[in-house]
């Protein structure tokens, strides 16, 4: 009753504050902005199609493989703007197209030599001969072309021809012990996102917390509070309050990122862009994480908050606490690199990394339900125990004014009766 | 008989070294006004925070309305600390119901009670709205002080209630002390303007350097210290009367003078004398004022024995 009091109006007070109301809207922009762009990206990366000509000698050729660059695309783009070469002797329209590429006019142009059909010996000529993606699509185009013309010559029909040449689609599937699933390329961006994101929240949530407790000892409510409920309570209530608020904005957070996943292929996919495959599953494990995180960091914070007496004070006893967080979120590459390795799946273990690290493995791969049932009742127990610590400073902290008390001081007030 | 309000055994408490309260022992019975008074640093504070339990002391038993300070008690105390706290960034009106939720009371019924608070101490209704800090210092005390006793409490402990309100707010907030008192609850303040004490108090205690050095109801404690006092207002240069025989000592209030007689003065010999030389309009023989018990206590405690 009076716990729910406390809860009530911590919750409240967070709740309607501007800067709760502008990050839970911006939060979603910014994601879905962060995961858009890797896909903008590699497209402009890719650059302006190609400006390219053909210089056929075999004089057979040159209509049907025109044809064939100008039909082909890359990520839904055509990627060869085909010019026709200047009319002419072949030698004069070969110095022509040179000039050409020399003063950029022109990318660079194919030259099928005479009995190119035969010989299959074809030449690119350009600027850059460097750009692979482009230049094997071109390869790809050719060689189709010339073998459909063979097919042809040997009296395939069409229809035919076109069943004898279906490309390979090649799809990659990662397995993991758990299962197994498509790759879809865009997965290492939304690890990385979602890794943030939950950085981002603990230390923010775990701030306002500790800033919330300073600001309850500055002002002197404190001693209010404490003739009314027990410390041990109004910690309680702060943290509870505190943390419904984070969990408020994180499930709209989720909400929205559902939505996407369940809504916005659909619409994605009509504007050209490919959405990163997001399951329900690393979703719940999404707000689980955090829960943990923001329970295990706020309340070393929450004790900091407690045993100094201003904002400034704060700073040089918060590094201790940021570190193992900081640290964590360093190590994302090794883990991404492989989450399976023996180091990975140790790091992700270790109570104050898990939420960050096991759910790091969560994304990439599932990993192995004991796994994460262990890690996350490991981080849990880590969470009890940490709490009751940090309830046992704070209890002593918030009536304490004066010096700001060193670290072993501080830990030496969780064995004070 | 019910247990007194307030029980201190030989309360004892230190910081860092320095005696903040030694041996104390207090009682104070259930309704009136009882009043603490010290110099600074006395250790009225420390007293008043360790029978909130804002702190424990390292020796000594506290008993509040007959039960432990730390107790189910706590909800039947409403306390006002000396530095006045409240959240800066909270509207008014929720900031007092809640203060009332945290002892206990039902948001609805501390809710009913607001309205009749916020209008005896002259709150118009268009500030329970508007964030704390967005009020005026005085506006801000009395909002402490309805936080205090929303929850209806029989026992009042008020850190120096008055300090910092204008003379109005003062007289207010004293008439609402005393309305208090009258409806039967048990009033404990702080104080060292012994005007305010004078006025409100049924009994003291004084305390100086962490002991206690008298207490009891207010009109025993000037008995205890009899008709020894003059009051003499005048015209002319007053300043010999410091010197006549049998006079100890001369307060100067500036429209007249108190003079303390030394053990066996006589009041007429200095009639006498203020006559020869002064125009007297008044002379009076008086107790003596709490001021004065206070200023000769605190001096002959606070001089090395």
């Amino acid at each position: 009753m009076r716990l729910l009091a406390i809860v009530r109006r911590e919750y409240l007070e967070r709740i309607r504050s501007k800067a709760f109301l502008i990050g839970t809207l911006l939060g979603p922009v910014l994601m879905a902005g962060l995961m858009v762009l890797p896909g903008v990206l590699m497209a402009k990366q890719r650059g302006n199609p190609l400006r390219v000509a053909v210089l056929d000698e075999s004089g057979e050729l040159s209509a049907i493989v025109e044809e064939a660059l100008r039909s082909s695309m890359a990520e839904g783009q055509h990627r060869f703007d085909v010019r026709a070469p200047a009319e002419g002797v072949p030698e004069t329209v070969r110095e022509r197209l040179k000039a050409q590429v020399l003063d950029g006019s022109l990318d660079g142009y194919l030259y099928l030599p005479r009995g190119a059909l035969e010989s299959s010996l074809a030449e690119y000529h350009g600027r850059n001969v460097s750009n692979v993606m482009d230049l094997g699509l071109m390869n790809r185009a050719v060689e189709d072309a010339l073998i459909g013309v063979r097919l042809r010559h040997s009296g395939v029909g069409d229809e035919r021809a076109r069943a004898v040449m279906r490309r390979l689609q090649l799809k990659t599937i990662r397995h993991s012990e758990s299962g197994e699933r498509e790759d879809r390329g865009a997965s290492f961006f939304l690890s990385l996102i979602l890794l943030m994101i939950l950085y981002t929240t603990v230390a923010m949530w775990g701030a306002a917390l500790m800033n919330g407790v300073i600001e309850e000892k500055a002002n002197r409510v404190v001693e209010v509070i404490v003739s009314s409920v027990s410390p041990t309570q109004l910690f309680a209530g702060k943290l509870l309050g505190i943390g419904a608020a984070g969990l408020t904005q994180f499930l709209a957070w989720a909400g929205f990122m559902l939505g996407l996943s369940l809504f916005g292929g659909a619409v994605a996919t009509a504007g050209g862009l490919k959405l990163p495959d997001l399951p329900p599953l690393v979703l719940v494990l999404f707000v689980v994480f955090f829960l943990l995180g923001y329970f295990l960091y706020g309340a070393m914070y929450a004790a900091v908050g407690a045993a100094v007496n201003s904002h400034q004070e704060a700073q040089s006893l918060v590094f201790p606490v940021m570190m193992p967080l900081l640290v964590g979120v360093m190590l994302f590459p090794m883990v991404l690199a492989s989450p399976d390795s023996a180091l990975a799946v140790f790091c992700s273990f270790v109570p104050l990394w898990t939420p960050l690290l096991m759910f790091l493995r969560v994304t990439t791969l599932t990993p192995p339900t004991w796994q994460l049932l262990t890690s996350i009742a490991l981080t849990a127990a880590t969470v009890v125990l940490m709490n009751w610590a940090a309830a046992r400073i704070y209890r002593v902290g918030i009536l304490m004014y004066g010096k700001r008390p060193t670290l072993l001081e501080i830990v030496r007030w969780i064995g004070r009766e | 008989m019910t247990a007194p309000a307030i029980r201190l055994l030989g309360v004892s408490k230190a910081f860092a070294g320095h005696r903040a309260v030694s041996d104390l022992s207090l009682e104070v019975s259930r309704g009136g006004v009882f009043g603490l008074l010290g110099p600074n640093g006395a250790g009225k504070t420390t007293t008043l925070r360790m029978v909130m339990n804002v702190f424990a002391p390292d020796a000594g038993s506290i008993e509040v309305l007959g039960g432990p300070a730390h107790g189910p008690v706590r909800d039947r105390v409403g306390y006002m600390p000396e530095e006045r706290g409240l959240y800066p960034r909270m509207a008014l009106e929720e900031q007092l119901l809640f203060f009332a939720e945290a002892k206990g009371t039902p948001r609805a019924l501390a809710a009913r009670r607001l309205p009749a608070w916020l209008e005896r101490l002259g709150l118009d209704a268009k500030w329970r709205s508007r964030k704390l800090n967005e009020l005026s210092k005085g506006m801000q005390q009395k909002a402490q002080f309805i936080a205090t006793v929303l929850h209806d409490p029989e026992l009042l402990i008020l850190d120096e209630p008055l300090a910092g309100l204008d003379p109005v707010a003062a007289s207010l907030m004293r008439d609402v002390l005393l309305d208090l008192k009258r409806q039967g609850k048990t009033l404990v303040l702080s104080s060292h303007q012994m005007e305010t004490v004078e006025r409100l108090c049924d009994a003291i205690a004084l305390v100086s350097r962490g002991e206690k050095l008298l207490d009891g109801p207010v009109s025993e404690v000037k008995r205890r210290y009899g008709r020894n006092t003059l009051v003499l207002a005048y015209d002319g240069d007053g300043a010999f009367l410091g010197s006549l025989p049998g006079v100890a000592a001369v307060s100067d209030f500036g429209r007249y003078v108190e003079i303390r007689l030394a053990e066996g003065g006589d009041p007429q010999g200095v009639l006498h004398a203020a006559v020869a030389r002064l125009r007297v309009s008044r002379f009076e023989i008086v107790e003596p004022s709490l001021h004065d018990i206070f200023v000769e206590q605190v001096k002959c405690h606070g001089e090395p024995a």
